[in-house]
């Protein structure tokens, strides 16, 4: 019984939200949910959808033909061209354009490479495809880079594909035109699929801002029969209720991608479809607007960190809205906690304790995040003082 | 109070546009169909720059009564602030006194509502259209089929006599647009009758190789871009760059 199942766990981040939601006074700066509302523009645009009678319907499995062909317009923006008819399909979110890219592109057994700390899901729906996760360690002190010889020490016969997020959860760093260069290097060199989810992309910060954009291996033409790439309207547009997003990839695999996805979810919410055509025909000037705040509050919250010098020490992040603190106190006295033997299950359930303040173990995204805590500051500044008031009184 | 403002600045930005046109005289390409007018538009404008054309296009999906006119005099949006919409006003005003108007307007109309096309043919005078497809896209606004492209068909009509009509001609419902025209008619597309001719599209590494056949020569080009759509967006560009030359 639950074969499927018995080696999925609930993720790490809902298990804090669950816990969390037992102290009346909690601040969380565990989920990653934007604190702003979605757009007006976009509810405008939905509105008007409704008002038409054209949201009851499911629409063709890709998507709405509108919508795709905006989304080959945006693509075309970045440098990246796919042919919206053939190429490009809507999803529920990005989690479902996942799960259906790594149900096409795998079969039981194989093997998928990925770097870490990242993302909690990636890990459960690459278990629940019957295939394994393998976990290689990004290096904290280049940065949270990639280090591309570990990844070739890691390819076996049964790799199938390198699957990350850029930029990258929880550690909030971008990975280097360089190293993505190096990892397609690899890529063809062992014949092997590259999944970039990129739904942060338009969270950069400072210098990298200038530049406007994260290069993505979408841009090369030569690669499009190995890249399939990841975006979600949730985080940019602050739509994470509206379930929508989209992926992008050669024909030759999207149209195996397309198969699963007709099974999984027919179509992508409609209704959220006509908002996700609302986001990208006038929400540019929102995405600026949520991109100025997070950099304020990312500022905030490592200025607040920076007075932690015996508690924390952390990458600073120039993108998304998460930064990743190495925990140096070893000298706490934790109480007795329900929990998996880690210092970051401890450390995060004494916080939680001490201060009500709830942060997510960093063990949560592999291996190589134990030792951490992912504090998120797409909460308010509100939050982010109260919560670090808070941490104040218990360390300092 | 909302749609009060906006029936306003609507009308408002409806004469200082009409007013621009008639001190500037461009001469107007109109693009429109249920699909892959942007890109036909945005092929037009590379085909005009690259002979040395002046030329402006809307950008993004500026293409409705309010988006329009806003392309034309070349200002940006206050979408929904009312504050955002005050420099626009003042904008679109100081727009009457522009210096180095373009030559060329290429403009992608966008027909959602009965009755857009007549409102958007209020402000500008087509000396060459180009009817991209037709599909049930939009349909929802309108009784039928027959109510939907009687929107394009008002096109095809309005288009100056000494102009030229550009259609897609393996799309029948634009296709038989040709009957309403008074200007003369010029197809494009992959069918015998398509005067600029889609002959063949071989998808490689880096994009397309298009074999075009028109007037029985056979021209290669090629697309950093994917999709027959980019084929048929090309073709109608090149008709409309004949067309002006004629």
């Amino acid at each position: 019984m639950f074969e499927r199942t018995q080696n999925l766990k609930l993720s790490v981040i809902k298990q804090m939200e669950l816990r969390a939601s037992k102290f009346p006074d909690v601040i969380s700066l565990a989920q990653g949910v934007p604190s702003f509302d979605t757009p007006e523009c976009v509810k405008r645009r939905v509105e008007r959808a409704m008002r038409d009678g054209v949201t009851a319907k499911y629409s063709l499995s890709p998507g709405l033909p509108e919508l795709r062909e905006l989304v080959e317009q945006k693509l075309a923006e970045e440098n990246m061209f796919y042919d919206f008819e053939k190429e490009i399909i809507v999803t529920a979110g990005s989690i479902e354009g996942i799960t259906a890219t790594i149900m096409a592109i795998t079969n039981p057994g194989d093997e998928i490479i990925i770097p870490e700390p990242t993302y909690t899901s990636y890990r459960e729906v690459i278990i629940l495809a019957g295939c394994t996760p393998v976990f290689v360690p990004l290096n904290e002190e280049k940065g949270w880079a990639l280090e591309l010889e570990k990844y070739e020490a890691a390819i076996t016969s049964k790799t199938k594909a390198i699957f990350y997020c850029n930029p990258n959860n929880p550690t909030g760093t971008i990975y280097t035109e360089e190293q993505l260069r190096q990892l397609a290097k690899l890529a063809e060199k062992y014949n092997l699929y590259l999944i970039s989810d990129e739904v942060y992309k338009d969270f950069i910060f400072e210098r990298l801002a200038e530049r406007k954009k994260i290069f993505s291996l979408a841009e090369i033409p030569e690669l499009r029969k190995r890249v399939i790439r990841l975006f979600s309207f949730s985080k940019s547009y602050a739509m994470t209720g509206w379930r929508v997003g989209y992926l992008h990839s050669d024909e030759s695999i999207v149209k195996e991608i397309l198969k699963v996805h007709d099974s999984l979810v027919t179509c992508a919410p409609v209704v959220s479809q006509y908002a996700a055509m609302g986001a990208l025909e006038m929400a540019e000037k929102d995405i600026a607007h949520f991109r100025r705040e997070y950099q304020k509050r990312r500022d905030l919250i490592c200025a607040r960190l920076d007075k932690f010098k015996n508690v924390f020490e952390y990458v600073q992040p120039t993108s998304a809205y998460y930064v990743f603190p190495k925990i140096i106190k070893k000298d706490i006295s934790f109480g007795s906690y329900d929990c998996p033997d880690s210092l970051s299950w401890k450390f995060a359930l004494y916080l939680l304790e001490k201060a009500q303040v709830a942060v997510v173990p960093g063990v949560a995204f592999g291996p190589n995040g134990e030792d951490h805590v992912r504090m998120s500051f797409g909460r308010s500044e509100k939050d982010i003082n109260r919560a670090m008031d808070r941490l104040e009184k218990l360390f300092l | 109070m909302k749609s009060f403002f906006k029936i306003i600045l609507q009308y408002y930005l409806k004469y200082i546009t009409k007013l621009v046109l008639f001190i500037h005289q461009p001469i107007v390409i109109a693009v429109a169909g249920s699909t892959n007018k942007t890109f036909a538009r945005d092929e037009i404008k590379k085909i005009l720059l690259a002979s040395g054309k002046s030329v402006r296009a809307n950008p993004r999906n500026f293409n409705t009564e309010i988006g329009l006119p806003l392309a034309i005099l070349n200002i940006r949006s206050g979408y929904n602030s009312y504050r955002d919409w005050l420099p626009v006003i003042a904008a679109a005003f100081a727009a009457i006194f522009q210096k180095n108007f373009p030559e060329y307007l290429v403009l992608e109309l966008g027909v959602s509502r009965r009755g857009d096309m007549k409102y958007l043919l209020s402000i500008v005078n087509p000396k060459i259209s180009v009817i991209t497809d037709i599909t049930q896209r939009y349909l929802e606004a309108f009784s039928d089929m027959d109510g939907l492209v009687g929107e394009y068909a008002y096109l095809v009509k309005n288009t100056k006599k000494d102009g030229v009509v550009i259609l897609n001609y393996d799309n029948f419902r634009v296709r038989v647009l040709s009957e309403k025209a008074k200007a003369r008619v010029e197809y494009f597309g992959k069918g015998a009758g398509a005067v600029w001719k889609i002959s063949e599209i071989t998808k490689t590494e880096k994009g397309q190789m298009i074999k075009v056949e028109h007037q029985n020569k056979i021209q290669n080009y090629s697309s950093a871009r994917f999709g027959e759509h980019h084929a048929y967006a090309l073709t109608a560009a090149l008709a409309a760059e004949e067309a002006l030359e004629k």
